[in-house]
This record gives C-alpha cells, structure tokens and sequence, in this order.
C-alpha cells in the first residue's frame, strides 16, 4: 500500500517539472525586454545606419541561439538539461553550473545560521508562551512579535547598518561581504570569526521575521494540543509542565511543522535579494536579481532547475515523511480516499 | 527522562532555579550528593559563556585586518559581468579596465584634446578616409612579451568576428573597410567614408595581447575575461566574486609611474550602505548623491577626513516627447510643456543648487554649444496661451483640456532606478494638473524600458544621455534615425538634416561647429525633447591623498600623492 502511494507521488514529479520549467521559459521570453538588444545598446556615435546596426543585433541573436521558434529552444534546453548541460550565461559566457556553485555555498552557509538561530529562538519562546497562554507576558510577547514581523527588512537592516555599522553611531561591525578583504592571511580561527563577525547583521535582519512568525505557530499549535485529553491525564500523572510539553505536547504539536519543512529545504537555496544586495553578498538571491535584469535567460533558467527540483524532491519528502508520522493518513490511502 | 520524587511539583522548572539555591542540596550539604534535574539548563553559565565568546569577538584582533594606506579604495555600485575588453558592456567594467589597458591615443583631461599613448603620432589623408598610427616601441604587456601591431590587428579581427559576442563595438567599427598592418609598429585604417569622428573611434581602438589567445579558442569563454592582461599603469591582482577586484601597480610601467601603490574596486550595490561605508573608513574615493553632498557630509567628523570635489562631465538629461503621437505633434505644445515646468526652482529646491540648465545636446565646454541661446522661461500664462493656438482648451467645462473631444492626457515613462526621472515626473505632474493635462508616471525597469523605447511605444519618456567627449549629433537628431536609431522623439527637419550631413564630412572644427551650433539653435525652437540638466559629478576622496584636481572629465588619482601611510582598519 505505501509502495503504491510513494510511486504515485514519484510519479507526479515530472509533469510538475515540465509545468514549472516550461512556464518559466516561455514568460522569460514573452516578458519584455531583449539580451541581444540589451547587450548592443550603444549611446556612442555611430556612422553605420540602423539596418546595419540591426543586424549586429541579429547576429548577437544567433550567437545567444534566439532565432529559433520558442518551442523548438525549449525543447533544446530540456534536452541539454537530461544531459546535465545547463548552458553558458549571456554575460560572462561562463558555465551556468559554475555561476551557481560560486554563490550557493555563501547562501546555504547564511540561511543554515539562520535557520538555527531562528529554531534556537523560536522553539522555546513559543513553548513558554502556550504554557500560560493569554497572561499578561504572552500578551506582551505577541505584541512585540507582530511588531517585529511587520518590520520591512529592508527598512530594519539599513538600520542596524546605521546605528550599528556605520560611521557615525557605533562602528562595532562591517557591512560588506562575508569575508574582510585579505582575510586569506588570518589563521583559520581568525578566518572564522571574520566570517561571523560579518554574518551577525545579515543572520539578524534574515532572522527576525521568522522567529516571530515561527514562534507564533509553535504557541498556537502547542496550545491547541494543551487542551487535549491526554494532557490533563499526564498532568495527573504528576508530570511537570516542562515535562508534559517535551514528552507529549511537542510530539502532536509538531506534524503541521512537517509541513513547514516542507518549504525550507528550497527556502535554504533560494536567498534573499534584499538582504543580500544590502550586505553586498554574493548569493543567489544576488545572482538571480542580476541575471534577471540582464534577461540572462539560462542563469535564471539553471537557477529554476535547481530550485524546481529541491521543491519537488522535499515535497515529496515530506509527503512520505507525514505518511510515516500520522498512520492516520495511511488509513486514508487504505481506504482509497 | 525519568521521574524524580523531589521535583514531584507543578511549578518545577519556572522556579527550581530559584528554589534549588534555599534547598540544602544546593548549598552542598555535607553528604548529600548534588543531583541535577535533568532538564536544568545552567542559563547563568551558558550566558557567562556566550558574553565572553562575544567580547572576545569584538575586542580580539584575531579576526581583525588592516589595510595599506598607499592602496586607494574605490567603489563600484555593481560586479562587472566581464572583464573581457571586447565582451564587456557595463560601466563598471570599464572603470577597472580603464586602469589595466592602454588605447592608441588619449584624452588630456585638462586641455580636452587628443594626446598620444600606445601611438607615438599619427597621420590623416587629404581625403580623411586613411588614418595612420605609429606604435610606441619598446613597450611590454604585464606578461613581458612585446606589445606590436599584430596585436592590434588580432584584435580589429575579434571585433569584427560575429562569434565573439560585442555588438556594442562592432557597431562602431563598420565602417573600417579594413585595417592594414604598415610594419610591426605602423597600422593604417581605411574608412569606406570620410567621417570626422573617425579619428576618435579608431584612436579608441581597445587593444588586447594577441600572444595570450589559441587559434580555435571560444574568444568569449576565455581566461582573459577574468584576469586581464595590459599594458597600462596597473596590473590585475584577484577578483573575489561579488565581493571586490584588486589591481596593483606594474613596476616596469613604461610611462609616468603613479604613486598610489595599488586599486581596490569594493562591489557595494546599495548606495546607502556603500556611502556608510565610506563614513566608517572603508572607502577612499566615492561618488555622492545630491543628497548626500548637500545633507549628510556636512558633519564635522566628516569634514575632516574627506575633501569634496564636484565636476560637470558631458551629460544632460531630457525628456522625449514621441512626436509620432498627436498631441506632441505641434511644437507649440511642446514648448509649451518646457515653459510649464520651472527648471530654476527644480534646481534649487530639488538639486540643492547643482546642475545647470541645457538648452542643447552638445557638450556646453565644447565649441558645438551655443551659449548664446537662453533657456525658455518659466511661463504658464505663455504655455496656456500656446496650448490655445495650437487648439487644446476645456470646451466641454470638465476642468480637462482636450482639442476635438480629445482629452490631453498622456504618460511619462522613466527607469525604476532613477529617483531623479520620479522627482522631475511628480513637479510636472503637479505643474500640468494645474492647467488641465492628465499625466500618468509609470516607472519601468531598464530592460522593458529600452524595449518599449526601440518600439517607440511611449508618450513621454525620461533619460539622461552621456555622450562621448566628441559628439556627432546625427544620430540623435537625423531623420533616417527616426525609426530605428537613437532619434527616438522622431524629430525630422530637413534643414538640421542637410546641416548634420554637412557636419559629418568637415574636419575642421570650427566649421563644423558653425553647423551645429545652427542645429542646436533649431532644436531649441523645435523642441523635440525638454532639455533639463548637466548635473555635476560629486565625490568625496579620503584626506590622505594629496594634488586632487578635478578636471571637466573627472579625477585623475594617478597624479594622486599620498600624504600618510599609516596603515587603516579594515572592514
């Protein structure tokens, strides 16, 4: 039976991808805006007249392979992509896979600290506040979270640059990259404190908001269990509140987390544009913004790739996974519903 | 976890903290072995260790750098795609590579004339159609290997080649009809056509070192677009991705050796927090914003570590009116748009008193730009009176203007980055609501402007234009540019176009500006464009520098001198 139901998901994976890739494509390509054109712009003087300028851009055209019907490229790209050839960027003419392999590292490294900071944060503080739920202190706590989730990131993290980094309050850390410049000469403890000394802000700024929203779920699915039944007849057992939380509480608490999971395996890869142009960090969130200003179609197109196929392979993932946790839902397949 | 008997309480772990410290088992009575609750976290030794990890963070020096004080540290608002010199399309390519390759001929930014660099002098035919180069000798590529003629041929053939992906150059070069090699230190250009500005693009000739290239290599994909090799005053270090591009000075520079000893490009893509930056000691040189010049660096602290400089390159920005479009057909409209938008005040109140008014496309320091023509006055009462005669009044009493039950009303495009095009859109706005014309703002991101713009699929559009230091107006303003060429208002005007086509062919300057300052005075009666300003360059150099001048093209930190070499914090 669960054999049947694994395959089933497996087997949905692939027009999925066709859907998500071949939607990708043809938007890129219908949205305005030419890489040829883009690349040709001239604002020096020209004694050529325009058809010949034209067929520069024509030529440019057919260097990049666009001359081709939308269709007949995409069926190119997907057949490239079985083989594993993500193609060259427009700009730089370097390996798709290459531009990808530079940036992902710094991204995964930044979302992995926060990821940990914000479960570090959030678990407790939601736990702590569903034990007395709607007291003065959880009242206080959700306001100040609502507070901090409805900061703009943007706005929050030229702050702390500001009052912070800058030169006018406090100077206490730097605002640019992950690395000093030159930190190859500092010995490796020296190397990795550089590396986090400039990751405080960035962890912060990309934190925050998740910790509040994150917090806020941990508390309301932990309350609801609370009521339960089971709960009472723990208490009565003579557990302690800390003790009925961890054992019998969380366990329940936590399967519509599965669900978050689900999301965060992609959310890891993706990065984030604001955080990252603020902080000059060279992620993906940067690399994907860049190459869509520039309509470097097969950057954005690798990058879709990757990103489709870690979505699907951790919703698949989690499918099982929820399986696994809640026999409940098993029963359901069983029963054919 | 198992159940311990003395902890059987409802309130354990809010308070056994607190509790434990009465207990006799915390005070460590005698005989009784000190039991932990197994879920007791010691908070007060985990604090005590996360403040000490912190404090030795912020105070050690092992994570800490510091920084040479004869390096000079600039910015750059984006990472180059490439720095390949033929495949590279960006601003902020050309600014390292700028320092890293030489060209045949050179600008003095000081006198604004044609100066000799890889070429020793030159020789222009009768007919203008022949220009002759002779190359230095005895100068090396970073690499050592002799620079000679070859490799600027080897490099007109990459431009030419339509597999090597630089469009934006080899529009320039068409008109080559080919270029010959004399010997190994003379090299001849052949154009199909006597052009003036021929001398200038073929002295602006990029040249790269041929020796470093394999035949059948993909041009594009190649090593050099990442580490250059030239033959100019700097040499290419490193280039960290995303982060910053180190250049250091080449010893056996054959020319005049600068002082500074070395260039870091810092890539900060938020102007904010790159002017930070530079506030807290991070940056030696950056460009200011009006703002920022007028606001934010009046401090004293500020004062004191940086000098600023401001300087009016060619620049001027415009707003294009499609005259493809009814409304903008009559060119009593248009001037009546320029009299209805109060360029003096914009530039006092909005500019902070930078930037002057244009009332040309030429460069105002050059002899094309005629400085006698007065810029049209601030005038509603005129405008109105205008709109009149050319038939736009409220005939049906809506408070909207139309003409034959057409309401005027139209929208103003400009790029989403260019905080200047909203502030100028958002004044006209208000200025053309008060007498009746409906103007919507839609901002749009470069590359669907562009498209739209070569489309010329617009209303109304707001760009800043910067042209090369010789400037051939043609292409602006010649009617066969008009469908397709940078004339995008769609401007034609058989007398400017006979004038343009007579200017192309003098080599003579002067007589070639008595031409175009006879278009420039056409264009301003026309008025196929709004012209608005030449806005300065503002920039703010670290104190440590010494002999900064600011010439009308911009800095030149290779006359820099340094005046301390203490070393600096690193960020």
């Amino acid at each position: 039976m669960m054999k049947q139901y694994v395959l089933k998901r497996f087997f949905l994976l692939l027009p999925t991808f066709l859907g998500i890739t071949g939607l990708t494509f043809f938007m890129l390509q219908l949205a305005p805006g030419d890489p040829a054109a883009l690349k040709a712009q001239s604002f020096t003087e020209l004694l050529a007249d325009p058809q010949q300028t034209e067929a520069v851009v024509t030529e440019t055209q057919k260097l990049y392979g666009l001359e081709k019907p939308l269709s007949l490229q995409y069926l190119l790209w997907l057949k490239r992509i079985v083989l594993f050839d993500f193609g060259e960027s427009y700009r730089d003419h370097r390996p798709v896979m290459a531009k990808i392999a530079e940036a992902l590292p710094i991204t995964l490294l930044l979302n992995a600290l926060t990821l940990l900071v914000i479960f570090v944060i959030a678990f407790p503080l939601g736990a702590y506040n569903a034990l007395k739920p709607n007291s003065f202190h959880d009242r206080v706590s959700a306001l100040f979270l609502f507070l901090l989730y409805s900061l703009p990131s943007f706005w929050f993290a030229l702050l702390l640059i500001v009052l912070f980094a800058g030169g006018d309050y406090l100077n206490l850390f730097p605002l640019i990259g992950i690395f000093s410049d030159g930190a190859e000469r500092l010995p490796w403890y020296g190397r990795i404190g550089n590396l986090l000394w400039h990751l405080i802000l960035p962890v912060i700024v990309l934190s925050v908001a998740n910790i509040a929203f994150l917090s806020r779920f941990v508390r309301a699915s932990l309350v609801e269990v609370m009521k339960k039944e089971y709960i009472r007849t723990a208490y009565a057992k003579g557990l302690s509140p800390f003790q009925v939380m961890v054992k019998h509480a969380f366990k329940n608490a936590l399967l519509p987390l599965v669900t978050l999971f689900g999301s965060l395996l992609p959310a890891l890869l993706s990065g984030s544009v604001i955080v990252e142009q603020i902080f000059s960090i060279p992620g993906m969130g940067r690399l994907s913004f860049e190459s869509v200003l520039a309509r470097d179609y097969p950057v954005i197109m690798g990058i879709t790739v990757m990103t489709a196929t870690l979505m699907l392979i951790s919703y698949f993932v989690t499918d099982i996974v929820y399986g696994f946790l809640d026999p409940r839902l098993r029963l359901h397949e069983r029963r054919g519903l | 976890m198992k159940m311990r008997s003395h902890f059987k309480t409802f309130r354990c772990c809010g308070s056994c903290h607190l509790r434990r410290s009465t207990s006799p088992l915390a005070r460590g009575a005698p005989g009784i072995q000190r039991r932990r609750h197994p879920d007791y976290v010691d908070f007060k030794m985990t604090s005590k260790i996360f403040f000490t990890l912190l404090f030795l963070l912020l105070t050690s020096c092992t994570y800490r750098l510091e920084r040479d004080a004869r390096e000079l540290v600039m910015h750059l608002a984006a990472e180059p795609a490439t720095l390949n010199l033929l495949t590279y399309s960006d601003h902020y390519g050309a600014q390292v590579l700028g320092n890293i390759y030489e060209r045949l001929i050179d600008v003095d930014a000081k006198t604004l004339t044609f100066t000799p660099k890889l070429a020793t002098h030159w020789e222009i035919s009768a007919d203008g159609k022949t220009i002759t180069f002779f190359l230095r000798e005895n100068i090396r590529w970073h690499d050592g290997f002799p620079f000679t003629a070859d490799d600027v041929i080897f490099t007109f053939e990459r431009i030419l080649d339509p597999a090597v992906d630089a469009p934006r150059l080899r529009q320039q070069y068409l008109d080559v009809e080919k270029l010959e090699k004399i010997n190994d230190y003379t090299i001849q250009f052949h154009y199909k056509r006597p052009y003036f500005g021929a001398f200038f693009t073929a002295g602006a000739l990029p040249v790269l070192p041929k020796h470093v290239f394999k035949a059948g290599e993909n041009f594009n994909a190649h090593e050099i677009g990442r580490s250059p090799i030239g033959t100019g005053p700097y040499r290419f270090v490193s280039w960290e991705k995303g982060r910053s591009l180190r250049l250091v000075r080449h010893e056996e520079y054959w020319d005049h050796k600068p002082q500074i000893k070395g260039i870091v490009f810092n890539i900060i893509p938020n102007g904010t927090v790159a002017f930070q930056f530079l506030k807290k000691g991070g940056l030696d040189l950056f460009e200011l914003s009006p703002m920022q010049w007028e606001k934010q660096s009046s401090s004293h602290s500020f004062q004191e570590r940086f000098r600023k400089y401001h300087y009016f390159p060619p620049n001027f920005s415009f707003i294009a009116w499609n005259m493809r479009r009814p409304l903008f057909a009559d060119k009593r409209v248009r001037q009546a748009m320029t009299m209805l938008l109060d360029r003096s005040s914009i530039i006092e109140k909005q500019l902070g008193g930078l930037g002057k008014i244009v009332t040309g496309s030429a460069y105002p320091l050059s002899k094309d730009y005629d400085t006698s023509i007065e810029p049209l006055p601030y005038n509603p009462e005129r405008a109105i009176a205008l709109l009149r005669e050319a038939g736009f009044d409220d005939h049906d009493g809506d408070g909207l203007l139309d003409r034959e039950g057409v309401v005027f009303e139209f929208t103003y495009l400009y790029p989403n980055n260019s905080n200047f095009g909203k502030k100028i859109g958002l004044l006209l706005q208000r200025q053309l609501q008060n007498v009746g014309i409906r103007m919507h703002l839609e901002q749009l991101e470069w590359a669907t402007l562009l498209s739209r713009m070569q489309k010329r699929d617009f209303d109304a559009l707001s760009l800043s234009w910067i042209p090369p230091l010789q400037a051939d107006p043609f292409q602006l303003w010649h009617s066969s540019q008009a469908d397709r060429g940078s004339n995008i208002s769609g401007f034609r005007h058989a007398e400017v176009d006979r004038l343009l086509e007579e200017g192309r062919t003098l080599f003579d300057e002067d007589e070639r500006a008595k031409r175009y300052q006879k278009v420039h005075r056409l264009l301003y009666e026309e008025q196929p464009v709004l012209f608005l300003f030449q806005m300065p360059t503002l920039a703010a150099v670290s104190k440590r520098f010494e002999n900064v001048q600011a010439y009308p093209l911009g800095l030149k930190p290779r006359e820099w001198t340094i005046e301390s070499t203490a070393m600096l914090k690193a960020w």
